[in-house]
């Protein structure tokens, strides 16, 4: 046992003296959780692009309708999202635009509430359209003042039925009597002039949700994503390291060596294991400590968060161990590794939350990342080990089933890994 | 002096592929990358793709508003129903298998049809961003399927006003009427918005294109780390004594730095032919629109980046290092540079700090080409940027070159 510990203590203390490992088990993870806490917003609050969107506005309607939508760009309520100006001409707006000043400019055209709202005969102007010039490099800003625009027209148009249906309606029951046409008018521009103005009505349908899940959804806290995604991440890079130092030892004759001393081939191989399980683990706490101490990141339960560790650096420590068990040159176990941590990256979840579906998503569940991300997740927010009994699970029998085939692999291959 | 800089740029190619690993790293992870973020590996049951949002849903109301809402959340353009019954869906939800679930329960449609608020409840992942994505859609399906209905309740209200209604049922019977009327009056609705494009980008999508944004951002990526790895070649000579050995021969240091260059150089061309044909094929992505103006960004930014290959390659020691760091300041950059996620999405102190990165000129040069509809007029200030950046590259990487 003395030895099996030697050989890993050994081991792990080797990656953590190489400068050149050690950018990728720490500096890169490092890096990206802090890039992506940067892009997101995570370290302001998340202020990210979606507030302060610039926008222009030109209105050269005379009436109140396109006074109220330039209105609503500069109210209160918008203010964190939009950075409105106003522009002198279409012209001068769309130029702004050209020039990637603004992601869109709204031009509400002349008569464009006589397009909507009768005067006093009754009578409706020729339908207009107000024009929002898109910004095509910022085509997720532009859609977002797009909605805003649609949601005062939909409020505008809604009213304006509301006031013909109700009318009709009054009229077709009888009660109201259509005989004094100036009469209905005034009623009809009565009730528009309620309609449109009003917004404390109840809605017609209430979105019921849990206020914290609603809360975190609304305005989730990326950090808490991010860095056990970037943790795990890497950590398939350092055992596929730690799989290639087998073979290294092999090249380089000292695997020969160890095995003239007393030392059984079990006992050096279960040393190697054990070396990159607690390299694995060291990287991992190193980095969860590292984002507890310096982003502020809560990640729950500390039993909980030590048996995650423990699991997910044994399934990953199994990849390691089947990349060694199928690779005859240890160059290929780098490069296998690095392939397979930027694979399981994507398909686990670590660099984006993307939502597969059918094949790819029963594939990221053969990642260790997607089923550690998901147990952090779930600590992080409160959740206890009961909650994590899942994702535990899955990490052990994954780590058993890749251990044992890469076993069964080695004992089939046992020449080859002690002689080339 | 040109057969020195071809012995030496295909001696560099060659101890390039030695493993074919490599072709995982030129092309394949590329591809797949380019695949899966772009949402090109996501298809329905007719084989079209479809990555929008997966929303669970359960519908426990057997009525007209339930209907509609349900037709109306399955023609949005950012969630994808999938409607169950509610104890598996709510197993889904449990295992993560969406990242929302909506209820409609029962008596939904009674409630409106009775003038009164209809709730409907959402449950959301946490801190997930398509949870998001998924509640706005929900608004969104909830804000248009209302509007006859609001226009319905206001009518009854009115008429309550002058004349109290005699009973349940003829009130009920006065909104079903008035909203047929709603409903009739909205469609006759003319389109009261119109969205327009700068002219050079007419043709082209006015909404977000996952598909554009990834094909060049997955390129810049994928093309920017194996140049930045040009430092592991300078070490992995330097490791073998071949650099020395170059000193016994007439060979200058310009000679040896442009042979090792021109390889690099010339393979990122080729990969970044194959991830643009990769695009155009089976992404769809117009990249055809300028060839002129793709092909001097392209160049720039190749140049760039074997540049800055060649001034990390003086600072290193070890291939190992050259390799590591190529990939942390490889994928750290490329996400900085807006190459993962569009630049219009991060804060804006930081959207402005990031053009310190050639990779933010590269994205914003290939975006202007792909979404702006720009030609080489347009693009010339990015390709001045990146050729600048190779300047001062090639200068610090020439200055600091050592045989050993």
């Amino acid at each position: 046992m003395n030895k099996i510990l030697q050989i890993g203590w050994k081991d792990l203390i080797i990656l953590f003296r190489d400068k050149g490992a050690l950018l990728l088990m720490l500096g890169a993870p490092f890096v990206l959780t802090l890039g992506l806490g940067l892009v997101t917003g995570a370290f302001s609050g998340g202020s990210n692009g979606l507030t302060g969107i610039a926008m222009v506005v030109v209105n050269e309607d005379s009436g109140q309708l396109g006074q109220a939508l330039a209105d609503m760009f500069f109210s209160p309520d918008l203010e964190d999202l939009l950075v409105p100006q106003t522009a002198v001409s279409p012209q001068a707006a769309r130029q702004l635009v050209d020039e990637n000043e603004v992601a869109a400019a709204v031009i509400v055209p002349a008569s464009f509430t006589d397009s909507i709202l009768p005067d006093n005969s009754g009578q409706l102007g020729k339908p207009v359209s107000i024009e929002i010039y898109a910004n095509p490099a910022r085509p997720i800003s532009a859609s977002v003042v797009d909605s805003i625009v649609q949601g005062f027209v939909h409020q505008v148009e809604t009213s304006m039925v509301s006031v013909n249906v109700a009318m009709t309606q009054l009229v077709m029951n009888g009660r109201i009597a259509p005989t004094n046409a100036d009469d209905l008018m005034a009623l009809g521009q009565e009730m528009g002039q309620r309609f449109i103005t009003q917004d404390s009505a109840a809605p017609i349908i209430r979105l019921e949700r849990d206020e914290a899940a609603a809360e975190a959804a609304t305005n989730p806290n990326y950090l808490a994503f991010l860095a056990p995604g970037m943790a795990v991440a890497f950590l398939m890079y350092t055992v596929a390291l730690g799989g290639r130092s087998i073979l290294a030892e092999r090249d380089s004759g000292t695997l020969a060596r160890m095995l003239i001393a007393p030392t059984t081939t079990t006992e050096v191989l279960a040393g190697k294991v054990l070396g990159i399980y607690l390299t694995g683990a060291a990287q991992v706490s190193v980095l969860i400590l590292a984002s507890s101490l310096l982003f502020g990141l809560r990640w729950g339960s500390l039993p909980g968060v030590i048996l995650l560790i423990a699991t997910v650096a044994a399934a990953a420590t199994g990849w390691g161990l089947l990349l060694a068990s199928v690779a005859t040159r240890p160059s290929q176990v780098s490069s296998l590794g690095t392939a397979l941590m930027l694979i399981f990256g994507i398909l686990g979840g670590s660099f984006a939350q993307i939502p597969f579906s059918g094949i790819l998503g029963q594939l990221s569940k053969i990642t260790p990342n997607a089923w550690a991300i998901d147990g952090f997740t779930t600590l992080g927010q409160g959740g206890t080990l009961a909650d994590i009994a899942p994702a535990l699970l899955a990490l052990v029998v994954m780590a058993l089933v890749l251990f044992g085939t890469a076993v069964l692999i080695f004992q089939r291959r046992s020449g080859a890994l002690i002689a080339r | 002096m040109f057969q020195k800089i071809t012995a030496l740029a295909w001696k560099d190619t060659i101890i390039r592929f030695s493993s074919r690993t490599e072709l995982l790293f030129f092309l394949i992870l590329p591809i797949v990358f380019t695949l899966l973020l772009s949402g090109g590996a996501s298809s329905n049951q007719n084989g079209d793709v479809d990555n929008r949002v997966p929303l669970l849903l359960v519908n426990r109301d057997d009525s007209e508003p339930a209907a509609m809402l349900v037709e109306t959340l399955a023609s949005s353009d950012v969630v994808r129903i999938d409607e169950q019954p509610l104890a598996e869906a709510e197993t889904l939800f449990a295992d993560e298998q969406a990242p929302a679930l909506l209820v409609i329960p029962a008596g939904f449609g009674e409630a409106i049809l009775g003038g009164e608020t209809a709730v409907l409840e959402l449950r959301q992942l946490p801190d997930n961003n398509n949870a998001t994505a998924a509640d706005r859609a929900v608004q969104t399906a909830v804000s248009a399927v209302s509007r006859p209905w609001a226009a319905a309740r206001a009518s009854v209200q009115e008429a309550d006003r002058l004349e109290a209604f005699p009973d349940e049922a003829a009130r009920r019977a006065y909104f079903q009427q008035a909203t047929a009327l709603a409903e009739s009056l909205l469609a006759d609705e003319p389109e009261r918005i119109v969205v327009t494009q700068p002219e050079a980008a007419l043709g082209e999508a006015s909404t977000y294109d996952q598909a554009a944004q990834q094909s060049a951002g997955q390129l810049i990526t994928w093309v920017f780390i194996p140049l930045l790895g040009t430092s592991a070649l300078l070490a992995f000579e330097r490791r073998y004594g071949t650099l020395r050995r170059l000193l016994v021969t007439p060979t200058r240091r310009s000679t040896y730095l442009l042979g090792t260059i021109t390889g690099q150089f010339l393979l990122g061309v080729v990969q970044m032919a194959l991830l643009i044909g990769f695009g155009i094929l089976v992404l769809g992505v117009n990249w055809g629109r300028s060839p002129a103006g793709l092909t001097l960004m392209l160049l720039a930014f190749g140049l760039a980046a074997v540049a800055f290959g060649v001034a990390l390659g003086t600072f290193v020691k070890t291939e190992r290092q050259a390799n590591n760091l190529s990939i942390m300041l490889g994928m750290s950059m490329a996400l900085l540079g807006g190459c993962w996620f569009p630049i219009e999405l991060f804060p804006p102190a930081v959207q402005t700090a990031v053009h310190v990165l050639p990779t933010t000129w590269a994205m914003q040069g290939l975006s202007d080409l792909l979404m702006r509809g720009a030609g080489v007029a347009e693009i010339l200030p990015e390709t001045a940027v990146l050729g600048a950046f190779a300047a001062v590259f090639f200068v610090v990487g020439i200055w600091r070159f050592r045989y050993e």
